[in-house]
């Protein structure tokens, strides 16, 4: 049995050996490779260390930095959120006083829509105004034309009335030196006129404007430049004469106002009535 | 009194292989632990 035994622990004893061998030949060929690579991986290792540290600093730097920078910026943020603010407010007021603003703008359009239909009602109004003075305007002139006309009358009437009044002394003057005259002849002058009185014929003198046979070419008709205006009347008697050459008679037939026609009721042989021949009622 | 050989056996010759592969791998060991000049860490 120890036999045994001692046969197992031999066989083992050799294998472990064995093993330990080759682990150790194993050890000893690899530990070059293996060293190698733990010297480049220790030299990687401290590389990466010395750039970690020095990402380290990179990352505290930034840090501050942007520490300094986050302040910054908060700083001005909240300038920025106050500023905001402010604009909010200004906002806010300015929208307030837009909406007051449009209110008085509504009720001043308002204002002027009234204010234009009154300037168009005083439009209409100063229109009518117009016409209106217009046609008092004409009123005025017709008025005045009028006025001027009964002026031009009353300046002739007062011609007239003072003609009259001088003719009226005149007058006056004359009925005076006629009664003097009656009385002179021992005549009263208060006795009433019996018997028809001769019409007392004025001095006219005229000329003829045109004379010319009748029909019959029996009697001859002229026409003086005289008429009623100057004394002519109906059937009075006028001469006709040529630088003192009696030439005939005639009867006034027709009178008008300024000119008078007459037939020739005698004729002498002192020569034919003409043109511009003169006509007196006192030869 | 028992008889014992003295003739070696085969487990003797394994005996002698084990303890020379245990020497050669003490001194694989040895080279290498020069190798990093005897620091173990």
């Amino acid at each position: 049995m120890n036999n045994i035994v001692s046969k197992i622990l031999i066989v083992a004893n050799l294998v472990f050996s064995l093993c330990f061998m080759c682990f150790a030949g194993a050890v000893f060929t690899f530990q070059a490779g293996w060293r190698d690579k733990a010297n480049k991986t220790q030299s990687q290792l401290t590389s990466a260390n010395d750039q970690v540290q020095q990402l380290q600093g990179d990352k505290e730097l930034l840090t501050t930095k942007h520490a300094k920078e986050l302040g910054d910026e908060t700083t001005r943020a909240n300038k920025a959120e106050a500023k905001v603010n402010n604009l909010d407010q200004n906002l806010k007021q300015a929208i307030g006083n837009l909406a007051n603003a449009e209110k008085e703008r509504d009720k001043h359009l308002a204002d002027l829509q009234v204010a234009q239909q009154e300037a168009q009602a005083r439009i209409t109004e100063t229109n009518d105004g117009r016409a209106e003075i217009k046609r008092l305007r004409d009123q005025n002139n017709e008025a005045i034309a009028v006025r001027r006309g009964l002026e031009d009358k009353n300046l002739e009437m007062v011609g007239e009335l003072a003609d009259a009044a001088t003719r009226e002394m005149k007058l006056l003057k004359e009925i005076k030196r006629l009664n003097e005259l009656l009385r002179l002849n021992k005549i009263d002058p208060r006795d009433p006129v019996i018997g028809p009185v001769p019409k007392d014929v004025e001095p006219v003198d005229g000329f003829v404007v045109e004379s010319r046979k009748n029909a019959s070419r029996s009697t001859e008709l002229v026409q003086i430049s005289v008429g009623s205006d100057d004394g002519v009347y109906k059937n009075m008697k006028m001469t006709v004469y040529r630088d003192s050459k009696f030439l005939a008679t005639i009867q006034i037939t027709e009178v008008y106002p300024d000119i008078a026609v007459g037939l020739v009721v005698e004729e002498t042989r002192n020569g034919t009535i003409e043109r511009r021949d003169n006509v007196t009622t006192k030869f | 009194m028992s008889q014992q050989s003295s003739d070696p056996t085969i487990y003797d010759g394994l005996m002698f292989v084990s303890l020379g592969a245990v020497i050669v791998g003490i001194v694989f060991l040895i080279m290498s632990l020069d190798g990093y000049g005897w620091s173990a860490g």
